[in-house]
């Protein structure tokens, strides 16, 4: 990774070197899977790279790439699911540094919606999302049938967007 | 109300595959919204494979042809699994940050171009060049062309062709055609063009204008295009 935002890259192969990790982690979690991320990852650097002039210096390139990067990303939602799911912030001059930060902030929002879940729910998304299990393994763990297993993560959910929701109306 | 779509859509993305789009409500959406937030807590699931980074390195290193779009010819497995199609070769955008430039754009906009609505130009210091070969223009495709100083997209409608300019309105970016979605659409803020060159949808306070029509002909078995040598006087 560059250091120093002030200097320039050589070429356009070191602009992707040195800034493709990172916009592939930003739309990844964003979308949580890989199909969609490495596409997405795609479509900014397509759209992005070639006319890209390597005279810029490096925080103008990566401001650059952060614009293209949001708007692949709000079209891919409003073009699989009518509306925008998940989105970055539109704050000009944003680091790297800022990034690691909302991811962590991220983080911990889920930490405080996963603790005010009752102890079930908490379990099952735990073990479903976190974990990685199988609702069939998930449910062994937790000594229900499968059929609840997946009634208790459907409901779950639920109950974890409308917190998710209220905290946001706060 | 049914919630296929979004369970279906959270087994999708548990099991690590490309989530089936549906129309979500609200409330799905927030559903959603908390399963991929959840999801993606989940720790060191996030870095890019090499395979990923290397064949996306070979495809942006891979000669673009003139006036094309970066259609993705890379169909093997290795390829990405959308087909991706990003005008990209001289995307110009000419936004906020300044820090791209195509040499396409700067002539583009006015020569020989005559907006949508309103009344045509007929530019008188021109010359007529071609775009593409008849046969290669066929209903129901956007045919990408750049002479140099002119961008833009041919297609047949009954029979007869018409062009519009491939540059968008608002700041100059280069379009590319959707063909599943049969818009044009711009890499820079989201603009969706019909391929007659009216908006269809964008993220704009204000909505851009329609994208010039091009003065289009056929003859000996090609199809021309108008370019004017002088951007005209008074703006159309």
């Amino acid at each position: 990774m560059v250091a120093d935002t002030e200097s320039r890259y050589p070429d356009w192969g070191a602009v992707y070197a040195d800034n493709a990790n990172w916009v592939y982690r930003m739309i990844f979690a964003r979308v949580c899977n890989y199909p969609d991320a490495e596409d997405l990852t795609a479509e900014v650097f397509l759209a992005a790279l070639r006319p890209l002039r390597t005279t810029a210096s490096v925080a103008q390139v990566r401001g650059y790439l952060r614009v293209i990067t949001r708007t692949v990303l709000a079209a891919h939602w409003r073009q699989t699911m009518g509306c925008e799911i998940t989105s970055i912030d539109d704050v000009p001059d944003v680091t790297l540094e800022a990034e690691h930060a909302v991811n962590s902030t991220t983080a911990q929002q889920v930490q405080r919606v996963l603790a005010a879940l009752p102890g079930n729910y908490r379990r099952i998304l735990e073990l479903r999302f976190l974990q990685g299990r199988s609702i069939k393994e998930s449910a062994t763990q937790m000594g229900v049938s499968v059929a609840n297993a997946k009634v208790l993560q459907h409901r779950a959910l639920r109950l974890a967007a409308t917190l998710n929701e209220e905290k946001e109306e706060q | 109300m049914s919630e296929r779509g979004l369970h279906r859509y959270v087994d999708d993305l548990l099991h690590g595959r490309r989530p089936r789009p549906f129309v979500a409500e609200p409330f799905e959406a927030a559903q959603i919204r908390v399963a991929i937030e959840v999801r993606g807590a989940r720790t060191a699931s996030d870095a890019p494979s090499e395979r990923f980074l290397t064949d996306l390195h070979r495809r942006l290193a891979a000669p673009m042809p003139r006036g094309q779009q970066a259609h993705d010819s890379l169909n093997g497995p290795h390829a990405t699994r959308r087909q991706v199609v990003v005008g990209a070769s001289a995307a110009a955008l000419a936004g906020s940050a300044g820090i791209v430039a195509g040499a396409a754009t700067a002539g583009v906009i006015p020569d020989g171009h005559a907006r949508a609505e309103g009344p045509s130009m007929q530019p008188s210091d021109g010359s007529w060049q071609v775009v593409a070969a008849s046969a290669d223009v066929s209903a129901g495709e956007m045919h990408p062309f750049d002479v140099g100083s002119v961008v833009g997209f041919v297609r047949r409608v009954n029979g007869q062709p018409e062009a519009v300019s491939g540059v968008c309105t608002h700041q100059g970016c280069r379009l590319w055609f959707d063909r599943p979605l049969d818009q044009l659409r711009c890499p820079c803020h989201s603009t969706a063009f019909s391929p007659t060159g009216q908006v269809v949808n964008h993220l704009l306070v204000t909505a851009p204008e329609p994208l010039p029509r091009l003065e289009v002909r056929e003859q000996h078995g090609s199809i021309e295009v108008f370019v004017a040598q002088k951007p005209p006087t008074e703006p159309a």
